[in-house]
Order: structure tokens, then C-alpha cells, then sequence
């Protein structure tokens, strides 16, 4: 059966160039242009995967209203916030919405298709019992590939598909400088260097938020970050 | 026109006041004194006429010769040093010169003569020779007597004498360099008597005769002071005045009275009162003629009022005294009896009334005048010192509130007061305030723009994307991709449109840490290298640790902003230098190139968001939209210092540093 992806955005000509992508690939798409409408929809069903917009119409609040409705009923349903500027990045980790990651409209469809797979993937692999998977260990931390699951001392962090890939670049190769560049590529992102600072900053406040004397993403000025061996 | 010269302007248009008082009080004093000297002249006209009906010691009319009185009997010997000769009588060429004198029992007389040719005989000479002799002819009430006076040599005078049994004149007889010299002595002449005296000069045989009077046998009567007019002037004389008869040549033949103040340079002088001293600057009116024309002692005034009274017509004049506080006013009159000129009266009298009439008004005008200027240039004064001081608080405000980066900070002053200056400030009030609306509107414009054209940007994008899945000619997917372009560049101004308040936005939010400035200089430094070939970097920086509490992050990326700054400006075979200072409470950072120098008035103004100083940017290059030095600033300030530009020393370059103290340590 063809995954079933919402979106709820209310700029019809970005709602239907999304549903066309989205349909080519071969998913079912169901299309909402407000919160309420969205909101009602889920009451009956849920779908497997949805793409909301933080900014619908009216209501500046109501792609996080909905996001919390949503995590209430179904606490593991990918959940993608997109935004139009990249600004709303700290507000929307700030309110620790739960969403598994945050794009900005800019994101080409390549892109966007390319996370949505992720996620897909992700889900899978967590409904699948616990095999044995491509394990990354560093340290405290350990690293689950396919699950995209990182937990540091034993405890989840709970990491945003971008910041996952940008921590799974590091970690690969500990004490290798990986500049900017490489981060965002390998976070299949396109944005400027600031962003990618802000991200690890996040990065970091997150794994600082479990153990306080953590300290293993070392900034190299001028040339980029590493994780510390 | 600036209020402080109106204000001058006005104060010189008050003292016009007082000075209108002056003129004023001045032709009060003129017009007072006129009337003085008309009074004056009306009492010497008064005093001469009843003098003229009641005595008969009136000088006779016309010429006459003036003895001197004299108290003892001058010593015969030819030099006449004991004579007064100020003012002899003359001959009509002067070369017979006389002077009379007499005590109380004879007649003097001193007789010069100018005379080259020396041909000398005695008078009394046995052979009959005559040379330059003195015909001397005397009458009185006994008659004429004539007598001749010659002498062959120096020595006792010869006389001879027509009339016989005569008492004869002696003197003595002086060769002097011009002539000789006569001094002689003469029983004094009883009642009315006149004198003639004629020289004849023998040169060669021919006489020249030298009279004194018109004529060879002409006699002049003689002048001398009379007690009868002193009685008859005392009598006469107004209160407090000096009276002078003088003769028809000006000789004073009778006084009576005094002045009750003395002629300057007398002795006892009153102390001048400052009032009198305020009068001597301000009014003292012109003296026509030197007080010592009138010296109480002269035998003989030539005043010019004399004169024009001995010519006919009344005169008055005013002079100072040695009071300082009054003047003395003279009138002098002509004197006429029997239808004739007999001479003239002067009457002088001091005037004290004139003098402090004038003052008070004066000073009553005066003071008052200038109190009132002086009250009114002190309010003016007051009141234009506020306004400008005013003025000058508020055109202050208006500058500051305007800072140099563009932000608007008014704080006016004035904001609530009633008058004309409040309303100035409180339109400079709103007129501030709307250009901060504006400049606020304008700041966020571009983030706003840029937030705007997200959407349809995405949705070009979007569209794009799905179109690539769709058949497509050649062609049009030539027009795909450069619409694609397109976009691309689109977002990418979008991006560094609303870079500026997300910088601003993220330096906000940055939390400090404890970090090694120096190593992370060293560090960057090292990365740049690469970067900036084939040009050098030269690196100052302490060895050891540099610690500063900040946020590392942005620190490196305004080291990475100026650095990118530097290799834009800085030729490719040039340097970049690189230096980190230690400072007392804190470290400079300085980012130097050798380059262009930078426009001196950008200098302040490249910090702020938006502002590019690239010149001839080409086609297709990333947009530059300066934003990297306003990033600097921004890091700058977080961490309490300040971001300056300045073209080093002879034009090599240019130098920007980055003052850091430190950010504030969170509390915790």
C-alpha cells in the first residue's frame, strides 16, 4: 500500500507543486489548507508521514498547535516542519516540539523527497525488532545508522534527521576535521554557515542537556569541527 | 541677524537716550549762559552810563600815555631796569620807545632810541652843535615847558630848556647797541597834564624827526589810575563783581570790587567737586581767551572782548576760574560821555548758580537715562542669552539624537514648554520621530522583503522542480534552467537581504564562554593562509594564552569577515597582518592591509548594514551587500568594545581593529 503524506500548507501553488512531486513518486498525498481542516482530517485517520507549514494563514501559531495534537496522538509519526525563513530553527527547538526535522521552503524537491525517504526508512526500521544493525561506537556515544538513534551513557539525545546525519559525519571519522561544507552536504542541506553553526550549537546544548561535561565537538576555527577521540 | 547683534545694535540705539539728554542739557546751558552774559552786559552798560553822569574823572578821549605808578624811585643810571617796559609807548615805527612811571613826588621817564647813525652833541653845548637829540615839551596847569635832551657822550643828561628859572629834568644819558638810552626823572606834573616827546635823528646833516605822538608838536595827555573812579566804581560796582575802567587803549585807569573766586592758579583753590569734574568733561564751554588776559595785577588788557568793547560794541565772554565748581563771566561795555569813546568797562563776576543749575539737570537726566538703558540692556541682555542659550540646547539635541550609524536617539529638551521654542522643539520632536519611523522601516525593510518573497519563491522553485520530471524540448528546458538561475540568484540576495537581522538576532542570543583568543587567532590564521595565496599573512600574536570571556564562534567569524574584507582590497602580491594585542581590560584585534586607502568619509559609515564601498562589482558575483563589517561591529559591541576603521600612516593601507573587553558573565 502507497505511504499516505500530509501537507498542510495554505499557499495553494506550493501545496500542489509538492502534492505533484510527491505523487510522482508514488505516495498518496492528502492535502489541508489550514489547521482546523488538518486537525479534523486526523481525527479520523492518521497518515504515515506529515509535512506541515509553521505559518497557515491566520494563525502564526497553528503549525505548532497542530504539531502537538499530533505527537499526543501518535508519538512516533515523522513530522516535518517547514518554514519560510530559517529563523524559526531556535524558536522551534526552543519549544521542543518533538517534530523529527525542520526545512526551509528554499529546499529543493530533490532534497525534500530525499528526507522524506529518511524518515520512511527510519520508521521501518524501528517498527523492525532490534537486529543487528550497523552500529557506530564512540565513547559513550553509539550510534544507530538505519534507525537514525544516537544515544550518549545509554540515553536517547534526541536529535533532528539533520542534526543526526551532521553528528553521523563527524563520528565516522573521530578527529578528522570536517568543514562546513561537508556537514551540509552530508545533512543533505543547503544553507549558510551560520545555520550550520547554529546547528551544532544545538547539537551540542542537546547532548550538554544529558551529561554537562560533554565536550566532544571541538570547533577548529577557521577550518570547520571535529569530534574528539 | 544673530540676537546677540541686535542686541548690540539695540543697546546702541538706547544710549541714543542719554545722549539726547546731553545735547539737550548742553543747549539748556548754552542758552542759560547767553542769558548770563546778556545780564552781565546789561548791569556794565548800566554801571557805565551812571558812571559816565556821575563822575567827571573820565579818561579823555583818544591816545594818551600811561603812567606807571611805582613806589619808590627807580636809580637813575641809565639801564631802566626798575621800569615796567611790557608795553611801551611807541612811536609810529617804533624806533621811539617810552615808558612813564611816577611816585608820589616826580615823574619818571624812559626813553629809548633806535639810532644807527650816532652824530652826539650836548644840549648845552657852548659851540651850538646840535646832533640826535629828545624834544620834550610838558604841560600843565602851570603851563608849557619844552626842553631839549642831548648828549655828546654817556653820562649825566644835558638838558637845556627854553624857559628859564625852571626846575630842569635829570637822568642819565646811555649809549645802548641800537641807539641810547634816556633816564630821567621830572617834577611831577600838577592837574591834568600831557606829555610830547619827539626824537630827531641827525645822520649826514638831514634830521629825521621821530614823534611819539602824530605830529613833532603833538602832546598826549597822560593816563594814570585814579582814585576818583575807584571811588566812583565802588560805588557802582554790582555785588560781587570786579570793575575795570580801562582807557581807549585798553589801560586800567580805575578798579573796584573782587571776584569772590581768584583767577586759576591761585593759591587757595577749591577742592573741584566730581560733580564739577562731570561738567568739565561734559559742558565746559570754550574759553575765547586765556585767563591771564585778565590777571588782576596787568596795567593793560588786550582781550578780545576789550577791544571790541573799545571799538564800540558791548562784549561778553566766559571763562574758568580756579573753582571748579564756578565760572567767571566778563562783560565789557564801552564807555561814552559827552558823545565821545572814553573807554571801556569791564565788569567781571563769578558764577556759581549756572554751574549747579546745569549739574542737577544733568545729572538728574543723566542718571536717570542711564539706569533706565542700563535696566533695559540687562533684560534684553537676560533674555537674549536664555533664548540663544536655548537655542543652543536644542540645536545640540537635534545633532546628537542623530548618531552617525543612522539609529535616532532624540531626547529634546524644551519639549514642554509654551512659547515659540517649545513649539520648535516639539516639531523637531515629531520631525525626529518620523525620520526613526523611517529609518526603522527602512532597516527592517529588507528583512521584511525578504520574508515576503519567500513564498513566492518557493513557489518558482517548487514549480521548477516539478517541471524537470516533465517531457521537454530542447529549448525549453534551456528556459528551465535559466529560470532556475534565476531563482538561485533570487535567494541568494534574499538570504543576505535578511542576513542583517538574523546576525543581529544571533549575536543577541550567543552565550560566553572562557576561551583562548590567542590560539584561536593562531588557528584561523593558519586556515587563512590558503585562502588569501598568493598574498602573505603576517601574524602578531602573544605567545601563550590570551583568555577572554565571549562567544568564539563569532569572534572567528568577524576575524573570517575581515580577512575575506582584506583579500578583496589587497593587491596579489601585497600582505595582510594580522595582530592580537593584550589591553588592560581586554584585547585589540587588528586586521591591517596594504591597499587603497579608504575614503575619509565612509570611515564611520562602513560599519552599518548595507553600505559597500566595492567599486565596479561585476555581473554574476555573489551580491555584495557590506553586511560583513556590520557583523563585525555587531560582534564588536556583544563583546563591549567597538569596531574602527583607519588608513595607516603614508597612505600604505588600511587597518581595522576590533576593541574587545569581554561579554558580561551571564548570572548564574
Amino acid at each position: 500500500m502507497a505511504r499516505t503524506i500530509a501537507i498542510v500548507e495554505d499557499e495553494p501553488a506550493i501545496r500542489a507543486n509538492y502534492t505533484d512531486a510527491l505523487k510522482r513518486l508514488g505516495f498518496e498525498v492528502w492535502t489541508y489548507a489550514s489547521r482546523a481542516e488538518a486537525s479534523r482530517a486526523f481525527e479520523l485517520r492518521l497518515p504515515d508521514l506529515v509535512l506541515i507549514d509553521i505559518g497557515l494563514g491566520d494563525e502564526p501559531e497553528g503549525g505548532f498547535e497542530l504539531c502537538r495534537e499530533l505527537r499526543s496522538k501518535a508519538p512516533t509519526l515523522p513530522l516535518i516542519f517547514l518554514t519560510a525563513r530559517d529563523s524559526d530553527f531556535d524558536i522551534i527547538s526552543g519549544l521542543r516540539l518533538g517534530a523529527d526535522d525542520y526545512l526551509t521552503k528554499d529546499v529543493s524537491l530533490p532534497h525534500l523527497t530525499a528526507r522524506i525517504n529518511t524518515l520512511f526508512r527510519r520508521v521501518d526500521a524501528l517498527r523492525r525488532p532490534p537486529a543487528h544493525e550497523a552500529m557506530i561506537n564512540q565513547g559513550a556515544l553509539s550510534l544507530a545508522a538505519e534507525r537514525m538513534r544516537v544515544t550518549w551513557n545509554g540515553t536517547e539525545v534526541p536529535l533532528t534527521v539533520t542534526e543526526f546525519w551532521m553528528v553521523h559525519t563527524l563520528v565516522r571519522h573521530p578527529g578528522h576535521v570536517k568543514n562546513r561544507d561537508q556537514l551540509m552536504r552530508d545533512a543533505q542541506v543547503v544553507v549558510d554557515d551560520a545555520t550550520i553553526t547554529s546547528h551544532i550549537k544545538r547539537i551540542r546544548k542537546k547532548f550538554i542537556a544529558i551529561d554537562p561535561a560533554f565536550d566532544e565537538i571541538d570547533t577548529v576555527h577557521g577550518a570547520g569541527y571535529r569530534w574528539k577521540p | 541677524m544673530r540676537p546677540r547683534a541686535l542686541l548690540i545694535l539695540s543697546l546702541f540705539a538706547a544710549l541714543l537716550l542719554p545722549w539726547a539728554g546731553w545735547q539737550l542739557v548742553q543747549q539748556v546751558e548754552v542758552v542759560l549762559r547767553e542769558g548770563q552774559e546778556q545780564a552781565q552786559i546789561a548791569v556794565a552798560q548800566a554801571t557805565a552810563r551812571a558812571l559816565a553822569a556821575t563822575t567827571d574823572a573820565l579818561p579823555v578821549a583818544g591816545p594818551g600815555l600811561y603812567v606807571h605808578p611805582m613806589l619808590r624811585a627807580p636809580l637813575l643810571d641809565g639801564s631802566g631796569d626798575e621800569f615796567v617796559q611790557t608795553d611801551p609807548a611807541r612811536s609810529a615805527d617804533g624806533r621811539l620807545r617810552v615808558v612813564l612811571a611816577e611816585d608820589a613826588t616826580a615823574l619818571f621817564a624812559l626813553i629809548d632810541v633806535a639810532d644807527p647813525t650816532r652824530d652826539r652833541a650836548d644840549a648845552t653845548d657852548p659851540l651850538g652843535r646840535i646832533g640826535d637829540r629828545i624834544e620834550l615839551s610838558v604841560i600843565d596847569d602851570r603851563g608849557l615847558r619844552t626842553f631839549v635832551l642831548s648828549n655828546a657822550a654817556p653820562g649825566a643828561l644835558q638838558v637845556a630848556s627854553s624857559s628859564a628859572g625852571e626846575a630842569l629834568p635829570h637822568g642819565e644819558w646811555q649809549e645802548t647797541d641800537d641807539g641810547f638810552r634816556i633816564e630821567m626823572r621830572l617834577p611831577r606834573p600838577s592837574g591834568r597834564a600831557a606829555l610830547g616827546i619827539t626824537a630827531i635823528d641827525r645822520a649826514a646833516g638831514i634830521e629825521r624827526v621821530i614823534p611819539l605822538a602824530a605830529a613833532r608838536a603833538d602832546v598826549l595827555p597822560l593816563l594814570r589810575p585814579d582814585p576818583r573812579l575807584d571811588q566812583a566804581l565802588a560805588v557802582l560796582a554790582p555785588q560781587q563783581s570786579r570793575v575795570r575802567l580801562l582807557s581807549a587803549e585798553g589801560w586800567v585807569l580805575g578798579r573796584a570790587g573782587a571776584l569772590a573766586v581768584d583767577e586759576p592758579g591761585a593759591a587757595n583753590a577749591a577742592a573741584p567737586r566730581w560733580q564739577a569734574l562731570v561738567y568739565r568733561l561734559l559742558l565746559a564751554p570754550p574759553e575765547e581767551s586765556a585767563a591771564s588776559d585778565f590777571g588782576a595785577a596787568l596795567p593793560r588788557l588786550l582781550a578780545p572782548v576789550v577791544w571790541q568793547a573799545l571799538s564800540g560794541v558791548a562784549a561778553s565772554n566766559v571763562r574758568s576760574s580756579s573753582s571748579a565748581n564756578s565760572v567767571i563771566v566778563a562783560a565789557a561795555v564801552p564807555v561814552g560821555a559827552a558823545g565821545e569813546e572814553r573807554g571801556a568797562l569791564l565788569v567781571e563776576k563769578s558764577s556759581d548758580a549756572l554751574l549747579l543749575l546745569a549739574n542737577r539737570a544733568v545729572f538728574g537726566v543723566m542718571a536717570m537715562s542711564l539706569i533706565a538703558v542700563l535696566l533695559a540692556a540687562l533684560i534684553l541682555f537676560a533674555y537674549a542669552g536664555l533664548l540663544s542659550l536655548r537655542i543652543r540646547r536644542l540645536r545640540n539635541a537635534a545633532e546628537r539624537a542623530l548618531r552617525p550609524d543612522g539609529r535616532l536617539v532624540p531626547n529634546l529638551p524644551h519639549l514642554a514648554a509654551s512659547d515659540d521654542l517649545g513649539d520648535l522643539s516639539r516639531s523637531f520632536g515629531r520631525l525626529l520621530g518620523e525620520v526613526g519611523t523611517y529609518n526603522d522601516y527602512l532597516r527592517t525593510l529588507a528583512s521584511k522583503l525578504s520574508h515576503e518573497l519567500h513564498t513566492p519563491l518557493a513557489i518558482v522553485r517548487s514549480s521548477l522542480d516539478n517541471l524537470e520530471h516533465e517531457q521537454l524540448t530542447a529549448a525549453a528546458r534551456t528556459y528551465a534552467q535559466r529560470a532556475r538561475e534565476g531563482a538561485e540568484r533570487l535567494s541568494g540576495i534574499l538570504r543576505s537581504m535578511a542576513e542583517a537581522s538574523r546576525m543581529e538576532r544571533i549575536v543577541a542570543g550567543a552565550d560566553g564562554e572562557d576561551f583562548d583568543l590567542a590560539e584561536l587567532t593562531r588557528g584561523c590564521a593558519e586556515a587563512y593562509r590558503d585562502l588569501v595565496a598568493p598574498r602573505r599573512i603576517v601574524l602578531e600574536v602573544p605567545d601563550g594564552r590570551l583568555g577572554i570571556h565571549g562567544a568564539p564562534e563569532l569572534i572567528a567569524q568577524a576575524l573570517d569577515k575581515l580577512v575575506d574584507n582584506a583579500r578583496s582590497f589587497t593587491p596579489e602580491h601585497g600582505w595582510i597582518r594580522i595582530r592580537l594585542r593584550a589591553l588592560e581590560n581586554g584585547a585589540q584585534l587588528s586586521v591591517a592591509n596594504n591597499g587603497p586607502a579608504l575614503p575619509e568619509r565612509m570611515q564611520e559609515r562602513l560599519f552599518e548594514s548595507l553600505v559597500s564601498v566595492r567599486e565596479g562589482a561585476q555581473r554574476g558575483d555573489a551580491p555584495h551587500l557590506g553586511l560583513g563589517l556590520f557583523v563585525v561591529r555587531l560582534v564588536a559591541e556583544l563583546h563591549r568594545g567597538e569596531a574602527i576603521a583607519v588608513n595607516l600612516p603614508d597612505g600604505a593601507g588600511v587597518e581595522f581593529r576590533l576593541r574587545l573587553a569581554g561579554m558580561p558573565r551571564a548570572p548564574l
